[in-house]
């Protein structure tokens, strides 16, 4: 009774080489405003700049670093979380659907009360952030059960 | 649910990864459905009662609490 979706193994670390740099890079990004020169875009004879067209193919000006970055996060996340563990059973399977149920509902309380306690560029900050949070939360959560489950059978096994 | 693997184990003189690997499952498994923390499915318990040659309800009890 295995899932149908996951990917193989091998793609998980595939993910983190993508995801870790991809996470340095966002982090930089919006904190820091760290930005790619050689993503820079504009078009060529600007006469005047509207800001309210938001749409990729009517911008002026951009720079296309935290897009970038975004997107390698997101599919670096994806990668890492939908990959098959080496030894993927009915149990594991139980696990990560466990995981996702528990990432999902904390992630929707951080949600409201980030709602409730956060205003203006803050929350919109915390907003880009939430992204990526499930993914992380669920990331997290699932590799310390699994964690935990391989310690306690070698516990046993002394 | 209780079970009657870890007697039956004993019976065949089998760790819990030799079990695993003949019911194709990770050694984890194994060591919860023991343990009562894991109530496997239905493939895996037949499975494993075929790997003991007994019927499944002499390996998987009911409890009142189910």
């Amino acid at each position: 009774m295995l899932t149908k979706f996951l990917l193989p193994n091998r793609l998980k670390a595939v993910g983190w080489i993508i995801a870790i740099p991809a996470f340095i890079l966002m982090i930089l990004n919006l904190q820091f405003g760290f930005t790619f020169p050689f993503l820079d875009y504009e078009v060529k004879g600007l006469k005047n700049i509207s800001f309210d067209n938001g749409f990729l193919f009517n911008i002026q000006y951009n720079n296309f670093t935290d897009e970038f970055g975004g997107v390698l996060l997101i599919i670096g996340l994806l990668l890492i979380t939908f990959s098959k563990e080496k030894d993927e059973d009915e149990m594991i399977s139980k696990l990560r659907l466990e995981s996702l149920l528990w990432a999902v509902f904390i992630n929707s309380v951080l949600i409201i009360l980030s709602i409730i306690l956060f205003y203006s560029e803050l929350f919109l900050k915390i907003m880009a952030y939430n992204i990526c949070t499930t993914l992380i939360l669920f990331i997290i959560r699932f590799n310390l059960t699994i964690y935990f489950e391989r310690k306690k059978i070698n516990k046993d096994n002394l | 649910m209780k079970n009657t693997i870890r007697v039956e184990r004993a019976i065949l003189n089998i760790t819990q990864a030799d079990l695993a690997e003949k019911v194709k499952v990770s050694r984890q498994t194994i060591n919860a459905i023991e343990s009562n923390k894991y109530v496997p499915s239905t493939v895996l318990s037949l499975k494993i009662s075929r790997v003991f040659q007994k019927n499944l309800e002499d390996i998987f009890i009911l409890e009142d609490t189910d």
